[in-house]
């Protein structure tokens, strides 16, 4: 049922440049210490507000946003802020979006993974209604096809949202009017404590695709090479004006729903199997070094780069400032001129 | 076998062309809001059509008839019947620059596209500042014996909603002019046309393609110095009946129509009450919470000092509209009630 992926592996067998993958090791290492780290800051009551953690998805996130060219647009979910850093994110703006600051990308008007930066990443500001980018994405894709310029639209949501109407209509309209937009979701086994047996009933989602008229793939999220793969067969397949693509990406949700939820009705062997063998991470870790393309004094150097780049990103955050409290009506209409300058400075760097 | 022509339905809806002008250039509303579509899409080419049967069919009441022979299929999309994602298609082409003009059957059908408008399409720019210049036109209200589901007056739920403008002509010219401000505005803006006027209205409108009745104006259609009635829509039809004919007994009424609900023109309210020192508001949407209830309690604080009496509404009670006509007859404000309530607003 679902379309086996092709695999066009043209640089010296591998299927993309040696610094490319590279900076799919930094990528995947970065998201995973920037996860720890912020759940520990949450737990620590250092961070306001919530949070999401993709842990054990990175292979998913990672490997799709590779597949994708900064042109082209993702509407991502909570749940996908690798994807979003993949795409090409600021570290210290999204650090300054946690905690509330002028220098986030939505100026402290939203906060934590509901981020977006669409002047710069053509990337959506996240909504809580999943999967409501989906009918979104179609648009984008419309804007598109209309113009001809081979631009692609990428979407992501959850096993959760494929119970919702919208994922339904949009599928089939992406369908019916052969948009070129890809539709990947992050199969991660839980819809909050919800488990796929008590959200649907066929073995997979990625069958569900034939029921609209397009493709459907399902990847090992645990391997990201695989993810890239049949992310970019997709994304080929929608620029050369070919239509909607459906990959489901199997993973397991390491943590919670959220960052106050002990996710005790996970299976315990369940996670721990995952964690051991379909951990994205450390497979594509051990693969790089296995095709000798990075040596373990590179990973060292590698985490330590990424605890600076960490650590850097917390610093600026703090050291902004916060918004200013007369600031709250400004906004909402295009004319006011509140976005179209910079975020006035002066709200101090100390919540009230 | 020569088909046998199909009347409009008690909707309005049907096989019955839109129609053309007079030779004295009187437009119908209808026609007036086809020329502004028409008009902006010639105009910008980012601005384009989507919605359920707009394009072969020309859309449930006409107002689309014809555009897709011209503009073509890339500017007039059949949709699926997919109100959410009718929305989303809106929002994500105005994330890339284009200008959709989205239209829903009926007004009662925003409610299967709700979440799309409140949460996305109504906060993103306050959120994000990305500008979303879209427009959904429905035709709203009741009067034709619609029944329930296609004659509802959504108006205060999106007046509720920061981030949409809302807007609600009564006039055909009116009607013109505020639609092609619509689509140039660069903010999300509800359309509500009223299916009642669609085809019962008709005065002379402009052909100026730069026509344009700008977004929270407020008009004053007839002048008067005892009671200030507020009203919009249908509502401002029946106003004016009532208006005549109280001013046969000697009572002077005068119409204010709101035309838009979002953004609010406070000073032309305010300016006609500061002259009657009387208010009533008169409006189609439900009585409790409604549009009338805010008019009501800005003019409480912001001309209390001008009053001679208590500000009365009117309007339909808290229930649904119902089909029997005995029954959304009373329903509705009708001329006699609108009538008898100016009387008792006068007579403080």
């Amino acid at each position: 049922v679902a379309t086996k992926v092709d695999k066009k592996k043209t640089h010296d067998g591998r299927p993309l440049p040696d610094d490319r993958l590279r900076d799919m090791l930094h990528m995947l290492k970065l998201c995973r210490y920037f996860d720890e780290r912020m759940e520990a800051l949450y737990r620590q009551g250092r961070l306001p507000g919530a949070i999401y953690s993709g842990r054990g998805q990175e292979g998913t996130h990672v490997g799709v946003a590779f597949a994708l060219e900064q042109r082209d647009s993702l509407f991502p979910t909570h749940r996908d802020l690798s994807a979003q850093l993949a795409k090409g994110l600021d570290l210290e703006r999204v650090m300054a979006q946690f905690w509330g600051r002028v220098d986030g990308y939505l100026r402290g008007r939203d906060g934590n993974s509901h981020i977006g930066d669409w002047e710069g990443n053509r990337t959506f500001a996240v909504i809580s209604h999943l999967p409501i980018a989906y009918p979104v994405a179609c648009g984008a894709a419309t804007a598109y096809q209309k113009a001809g310029d081979g631009r692609v639209a990428m979407a992501i949501c959850g096993d959760g949202s494929t119970s919702n109407g919208r994922w339904h209509e949009a599928l089939n309209w992406s369908a019916v009017h052969q948009l070129p937009v890809v539709w990947v979701v992050n199969n991660n086994q839980f819809a909050y404590s919800t488990p796929n047996t008590l959200e649907f009933r066929v073995p997979t989602i990625a069958e569900r695709a034939s029921a609209y008229g397009m493709p459907g793939v399902r990847v090992d999220g645990g391997d990201v090479l695989e993810v890239f793969e049949a992310a970019r067969a997709a994304v080929t397949r929608a620029r050369s004006g070919e239509g909607p693509t459906l990959i489901e990406s199997v993973s397991l949700r390491w943590r919670g729903h959220a960052g106050h939820d002990p996710a005790t009705y996970m299976p315990a062997e369940m996670l721990e199997r995952y964690m051991a063998e379909k951990d994205p991470v450390k497979n594509f870790e051990a693969w790089m070094v296995t095709e000798g393309l990075v040596t373990e004094d590179d990973i060292g150097a590698l985490e330590q780069r990424i605890a600076g780049e960490f650590d850097a990103g917390y610093e600026f955050a703090q050291a902004s400032p916060f918004p200013e409290a007369a600031d709250v009506t400004r906004g909402l209409w295009a004319e006011d001129g509140y976005w179209d300058a910079p975020a006035p400075r002066g709200g101090g760097t100390e919540a009230g | 076998m020569v088909a046998a022509k199909v009347e409009a339905g008690a909707a309005g809806h049907g096989a019955e062309p839109r129609g053309k002008r007079s030779d004295d250039g009187q437009a119908t509303y209808l026609i007036a809001i086809a020329e502004a579509l028409w008009e902006e899409m010639e105009r910008d080419e980012r601005v384009f059509l989507l919605g359920e049967d707009i394009g072969v069919y020309g859309g449930a009441f006409k107002v689309t008839e014809g555009f897709l022979d011209h503009f073509g299929a890339n500017r007039v999309m059949d949709t699926p019947i997919a109100e959410e994602t009718i929305v989303g298609v809106a929002v994500g082409a105005a994330m890339e620059g284009l200008r959709p003009v989205a239209e829903f059957q009926y007004a009662d059908f925003m409610t299967s596209g709700f979440d799309e408008i409140t949460t996305t399409l109504a906060r993103y720019h306050y959120r994000t500042g990305v500008r979303l210049p879209v427009v959904l036109r429905a035709p709203s209200g009741g009067g034709v014996r619609a029944s329930n589901f296609h004659s509802t007056n959504p108006e205060p739920w999106f007046a509720h909603t920061p981030g949409l403008k809302v807007v609600c002509p009564a006039f055909p010219s009116d009607a013109k002019g505020l639609l092609k401000s619509a689509v140039r505005d660069d903010n999300p803006v509800v359309y509500l046309e009223h299916k009642w006027i669609y085809r019962r209205i008709k005065e002379q409108v402009s052909e100026d393609p730069e026509h344009l009745i700008p977004l929270g104006s407020a008009n004053v259609r007839r002048e008067g110095t005892d009671v200030s009635v507020i009203t919009y829509g249908a509502m401002v039809h029946k106003s004016l009946e009532a208006a005549d004919n109280l001013a046969a007994r000697g009572v002077s009424a005068e119409i204010v129509d709101l035309r838009s609900i979002v953004p609010l023109d406070e000073e032309t309210v305010l300016t006609s009450i500061a002259k009657t020192s009387r208010a009533l508001v008169v409006y189609e949407s439900q009585r409790f919470l409604g549009v009338g209830a805010e008019v009501a309690a800005m003019i409480a604080e912001k001309a209390f000092e001008h009053l001679d009496a208590p500000v009365e509404r009117l309007a339909p009670p808290n229930t649904p509209v119902p089909f029997s006509p005995p029954l959304e007859d009373a329903y509705l404000p009708q001329v006699t009630d609108i009538e008898a309530a100016i009387e008792r607003v006068s007579a403080w």
